[in-house]
């Protein structure tokens, strides 16, 4: 049979499509170009998801836990603990009172509410039956934080600040001299060149967050695009399917539904956790982390298509669903080793990784985030990972073809790459 | 018999062949199929019939010849006006009958509009408007094939191709079948099947073609291919029959008490052997036998 390309082919069919008798009118009707069948196939794709009540479930409990991850956050961020403190002496009772004073300066999330205890048997006694959070009291060498547990590290903070500095102050007038002559020359001011401590840490998090988040989509779309691809296969109905379009269309039109769906849900879970931070304490970072979360979109959508073609090519390798977990086993590798290279990867190495695809997807949004380059260095990572994306598409679509229509049992890639269509 | 006219054959199948590794399957097959008629393909298991139709549709590549529409090679725009049933039966376990029929109609380039109203109407026909919003899974294998059929039918096809469209039909249904494809054929449309059962290609072909181990080795419309076998007479007489052996012109099949299947060789030879035999006595049955198809067929494929 001649080969020729699509565009001929509607050529001809449009200029010496004259139908002879008897084909009735409906031959003339207008019917759109086979170019565009992918689009019916995506369209498919995402609907048949979006209908599907387990994912619409899960997407669901996933935006209700993001939001309340946030809000408990931000609720732990501005919640005060007020502590009772019980002392048996006016000695201690007036270190409480200076210490309830002195509080809300220290610390603005706690307070102290002071009490008194006729003795040391009943401190005590009220500490251990939790009626009381502590119960200071006034040794030979210092002071003691009577506690049940473990002291809240923010009371003791709290209580050893305000002991100490009047220790020293009573120290210092002994000696003849102030509290201000003692401690010149002391202070350490932290400073950073890149952002700020508290930024630091909310980058390092969030960098995890997009690594899981990637890995995460990657699995699940990948999983439901092999299932979709093999369940063609095994209900036969992918003959019919071959007969009305070409494989490649279908190939494209999974892809690319596939790919809206995990773009979409990421969209979502990104942008609900934006506005989610933007209520914390973390809200005033949110407008400078956009440019780094478009970034991550941008790799994210990548990197997804570069590997969907291989959840494709391993749902066209099995002939059963259940050959899904075997034929998929490399795909799943490399996620790991493309996961954990993003989380233990460190210095040059680093570096290097963030250029070489498909790694590249998770960890230079990763650098983007932590602000360690400049901005033509995701756009290189973004070419490079481009033209891999690319190159994995023409191979995997040359085995998907050729696998597809082998209904015979398992396929090898080798296999699947040598026979003919 | 010979090749057939290829006029008024819209679609054509010229040459065609597959090789799956050393093993020709499909070894220069042409045959044309002629507008508003039905041609039944028949042969036996692994004769190529599967192979040949898979390659006109386009699902598996010819490895020489063509498929010929209007007299040039076909288009996948053509292609995608050709109603097919596949010889593996297969559609979407998880989703709505009507939905997947609306689904396969657009990638045929149908506005799902349309392909939605022309399906229920065809559901409606076969008496499965109620099932619509059902799962295949649910519906009975006799009902499945119906879904199949409406498949290959929306949107109305320029041609149809069928692999063993009455196999696992019921003799209800497939008298249904016969005559939705007689629907088609009537308004001009060129129909292609493959069947195993010889009696009801009889019935219902205007044209056959019969494979066997890849090549075609017979084709013709059903006159044809019963004037090109031997023509033979049956006779019944009162008495014992075994006198035909001695006359000339004749060849004796089969001789069985009374009755005597004869095959005349010299033209004419018969009407002698009728003579003889009322001289002889009464005559209880002289009848020309049409052969069967299905002695044809065995005549064809030995």
């Amino acid at each position: 049979m001649s080969t020729r390309t699509d565009q001929t082919s509607q050529a001809e069919a449009t200029t010496r499509h004259t139908p002879t008798t008897g084909r009735g009118t409906e031959a003339q009707q207008p019917r759109t170009a086979t170019r565009g069948a992918w689009l019916q196939v995506a369209r498919r794709e995402v609907l048949v998801k979006l209908t599907d009540k387990g994912f619409l479930i899960s997407t669901v409990v996933t935006v209700l836990l993001i939001g309340a991850v946030l809000a408990i956050q931000g609720f732990m961020q501005n919640r005060t603990s007020t502590f009772d403190v019980v002392t048996t002496d006016s000695t201690a009772a007036a270190m409480v009172d200076r210490i309830a004073d002195r509080a809300p300066d220290i610390d603005d999330k706690v307070a102290v509410k002071a009490g008194t205890e006729s003795d040391a048997a009943a401190a005590r006694a009220a500490v251990q039956d939790e009626k009381v959070d502590a119960w200071l009291q006034r040794t030979d060498s210092g002071w003691t934080l009577v506690t049940k547990d473990t002291a809240d590290s923010d009371l003791s903070t709290v209580v050893s600040t305000v002991v100490r500095e009047t220790a020293l102050a009573d120290n210092a007038t002994k000696a003849g001299t102030t509290m201000a002559a003692l401690q010149a020359g002391t202070t350490v001011t932290a400073q950073q060149l890149d952002g700020n401590a508290e930024r630091s840490g909310l980058v390092t998090a969030l960098g995890f967050i997009f690594a899981i988040l990637f890995y995460l989509a990657s699995i699940m779309f990948g999983m439901t695009l092999a299932s979709s691809v093999v369940e063609e296969k095994q209900s036969r109905i992918v003959e019919m399917i071959a007969a009305a379009i070409p494989l490649r269309q279908l190939l494209a039109g999974k892809i690319i539904g596939n790919t809206v769906l995990a773009f979409g849900q990421m969209a979502l879970y990104v942008g609900v956790g934006l506005v989610g931070m933007s209520f914390t304490d973390y809200g005033k970072y949110v407008a400078g982390l956009s440019g780094s979360i478009g970034w991550f979109l941008a790799f994210f959508l990548v990197g997804f298509v570069a590997l969907a073609c291989l959840w494709a090519v391993a749902g066209a390798l099995a002939s059963r669903t259940e050959d899904i977990q075997s034929t998929s086993m490399p795909i799943t590798m490399l996620m790991m080793l493309m996961y954990f290279g993003a989380l233990f990867l460190d210095g040059t190495a680093r570096a290097i990784g963030s250029f070489i695809p498909p790694v590249s997807s998770i960890l230079m949004p990763m650098r983007v985030l932590a602000g360690e380059v400049s901005w033509w260095e995701p756009a290189l990572a973004l070419l490079l990972l481009v033209a891999f994306a690319v190159g994995l598409i023409l191979v995997s679509e040359r085995i998907y073809r050729r696998a597809l229509l082998q209904t015979g049992g398992k396929l090898s890639v080798k296999d699947a790459w040598r026979t003919q269509e | 018999m010979g090749n057939g006219p290829s006029v008024g054959a819209m679609l054509e199948i010229k040459g065609l062949t597959r090789r799956f590794g050393d093993k020709t399957a499909v070894d220069h097959v042409s045959f044309p199929v002629p507008d508003g008629g039905l041609t039944g393909f028949v042969g036996g298991n692994g004769a190529g019939k599967t192979t040949t139709m898979r390659m006109v549709m386009g699902v598996l590549q010819a490895h020489d010849g063509e498929v010929l529409w209007d007299g040039t090679p076909i288009t996948a725009a053509e292609r995608r006006r050709i109603g097919y049933m596949p010889e593996e039966r297969g559609l979407y376990p998880k989703q709505a009958i009507a939905d997947q029929l609306v689904y396969l109609a657009s990638l045929r380039g149908m506005d799902p509009g349309a392909a939605r109203a022309a399906v229920m109407e065809l559901l409606e026909r076969f008496g499965l408007a109620e099932r619509a919003k059902d799962h295949v899974e649910k519906l009975s294998l006799g009902n499945q094939q119906r879904v199949q059929i409406i498949a290959a039918l929306v949107p109305q096809p320029d041609a149809l191709i069928l692999d063993e469209p009455f196999s696992g039909l019921d003799p209800t249904a497939v008298d249904s079948m016969a005559g939705l494809l007689r629907e088609h054929t009537s308004r001009g449309v060129p129909v292609l099947f493959s069947s195993h059962q010889l009696d009801l290609v009889d019935r219902l072909c205007d044209r056959l073609v019969i494979m066997a181990q890849g090549k075609v080795v017979t084709q013709g419309t059903a006159e044809e291919l019963r004037a090109g076998g031997p023509v033979r007479y049956e006779l019944v007489t009162a008495g014992d029959a075994g006198w035909v052996r001695d006359l000339p012109g004749i060849h004796v099949a089969d001789v069985d008490g009374r009755t005597a299947l004869l095959e005349v060789v010299e033209s004419g030879a018969e009407q002698r052997v009728l003579e003889q035999a009322i001289r002889r006595g009464p005559v209880e049955e002289f009848r020309r036998v049409v052969p069967r198809l299905s002695e044809i067929y065995q005549e064809a494929t030995s």
